[in-house]
């Protein structure tokens, strides 16, 4: 392996750490509002998210991705690589990061809610204050998880042309015929980026932990 | 949760009809999407640019070395650039959505060793052949229980899923039951890199491909990979346009004819296979 081949590795991985953080970026708040379409039972809407959530949970994100790639062009979309690769991980990430969210609406507690009306905050208010804060620290370890999950599937975005860190790795196997030191090379750039995602949830999680003890 | 527990209790078919009006939604969108895209003639590519379709790990046809693709099609796709009066703009992508792209029109021309086959000629229409293609064995240099076809028999082979080789892996078959042996167990790879790696693990006995592939891994591995004999009849690559594309075809076949009297096609094939195949067909109609 050359330098160059390390050089390719690493453009692979801005590939992987970019399009991860846009489809946590844009799937996060995606989720956040299907939740909660779903929590307030919005009619007609509700039952269309829980059967969008259920379709997307049970579809392979590779076979998604395929389908988006090959079929949208059908009907009249012009779609590239990179736009199908983060449409397919947002449509997922989305559906899974819905029911994270939405177990934490479940859970939160009804008098807080009630009390919250009682001193006439409107639902916005209700929500941004009173709800939010609280799902969001509930909801967090089960969406580092799914993050974690989301920069780990990222190489099969590989199958429509994106050269993330495992395809750059591949490739420099088929031009060597050694695929091991590249693929020792991409793992090892695996680990700090996931690490990375961990340290940021521990941080919150303790800054949290100070505001609450401050209070 | 028990809001919607409580309501599929009451109405035990609503589920079951939301599921169903669901499905009506979706149904007429099927045919919609699997409808096939018309391919672009001339005209529309003289407009827009050729959208060429290349592999990425197909040593020596196409590969990436210090991150710029390279190999005999690439080489051919930098004269093809001076040949042709319009933009190329190329797509480089594992071979798994390669054809798939092309019979949807998503790319106008798979550049790559895509051995002619009658299944896809179904949906795809091949240019003048870039290459004698006969399939071969590849075995572990220090396996010493191979020597010839018949003991192949009842052994592991690794060939790439999707591919010619496997398709045409029954006439291997053939060849070891006139022996009085058979076919051992086929296992299928994505790409040959895997299935190299895992002949050299143990894992195979041997991998079928195609002489110039294995040639060129051989040349590169002397010691751990040997060639062995041929596994099939004849067989060509060649590159893949959309089915009825006649227009392309020819401009791509005239391309092809140029090169091959000017002496460039002679010269890449030496250059990246080792050899020149100065008798190919200008059109190849598959047995298989």
């Amino acid at each position: 392996m050359s330098a160059s081949d390390i050089v390719a590795i690493l453009q692979g991985a801005v590939v992987t750490v970019t399009l991860s953080l846009v489809g946590i970026l844009i799937g996060l708040p995606i989720g956040l509002a299907l939740a909660v379409l779903r929590w307030a039972d919005v009619p007609v809407v509700a039952r269309i998210v829980a059967v969008y959530v259920s379709i997307l949970r049970a579809t392979p994100l590779v076979t998604l991705l395929l389908l988006l790639f090959f079929a949208l062009p059908n009907i009249g979309i012009a779609i590239g690589p990179v736009s199908a690769a983060i449409l397919a991980l947002v449509m997922n990430t989305a559906a899974f990061n819905c029911e994270v969210w939405r177990a934490a609406l479940m859970n939160f507690p009804k008098d807080q809610y009630e009390a919250a009306q009682a001193i006439g905050m409107d639902a916005p208010q209700r929500f941004r204050r009173i709800v939010l804060p609280q799902i969001v620290r509930v909801s967090l370890p089960g969406l580092v998880n799914e993050m974690s999950l989301l920069i780990k599937v990222t190489p099969v975005l590989a199958v429509v042309g994106v050269v993330d860190i495992t395809r750059a790795a591949v490739r420099i196997g088929a031009e060597t015929y050694e695929p091991l030191p590249p693929f020792l090379v991409a793992i090892a750039l695996y680990a700090p980026i996931v690490f990375a995602l961990v340290s940021l949830q521990r941080w919150i999680e303790r800054r949290q932990l100070f505001a609450e003890a401050a209070a | 949760m028990s809001k919607f527990a409580i309501a599929s209790c009451k109405f035990p078919s609503r589920r079951l009809l939301l599921g169903l009006i669901a499905a009506q939604l979706f149904v007429p969108l099927v045919p919609m999407l699997a409808g096939k895209a018309q391919a672009a003639g001339l005209d529309e590519i003289k407009k827009r640019g050729l959208i060429v379709a290349t592999e990425d790990d197909f040593r020596p046809f196409e590969f990436v070395k210090d991150g710029t693709p390279t190999g005999f099609d690439n080489e051919l796709i930098e004269d093809l650039r001076k040949y042709a009066p319009f933009e190329i703009k190329q797509q480089i992508l594992p071979w798994t959505g390669i054809l798939a792209g092309v019979s949807t029109g998503k790319y106008d021309v798979a550049i790559t060793a895509a051995i002619i086959t009658k299944e896809r000629k179904q949906s795809l229409d091949f240019t003048s052949p870039i290459a004698d293609a006969t399939h071969y064995y590849v075995k572990r240099k220090d396996d010493k229980s191979i020597s010839s076809i018949k003991d192949l028999s009842g052994k592991t082979v690794g060939v790439q899923a999707g591919s010619a080789l496997l398709a045409r892996l029954p006439e291997l078959g053939a060849m070891l039951e006139k022996e009085g042996g058979k076919l051992g167990k086929v296992v299928e790879y994505t790409s040959y890199p895997e299935a190299y790696q895992d002949l050299a693990l143990g894992r195979v006995d041997y991998v079928v491909n195609t002489i110039i592939n294995l040639k060129a891994l051989a040349t590169e591995k002397p010691n751990v990979f040997e060639v062995g004999q041929p596994v099939s009849g004849k067989s060509f690559p060649a590159w893949a346009v959309a089915k009825g594309n006649t227009e392309l075809l020819e401009f791509l076949n005239g391309f092809i004819a140029k090169e091959k009297e000017n002496g460039r096609f002679a010269e890449l094939q030496k250059k990246w296979f080792g050899e020149a195949f100065p008798n190919l067909p200008v059109a190849f109609e598959p047995e298989f």
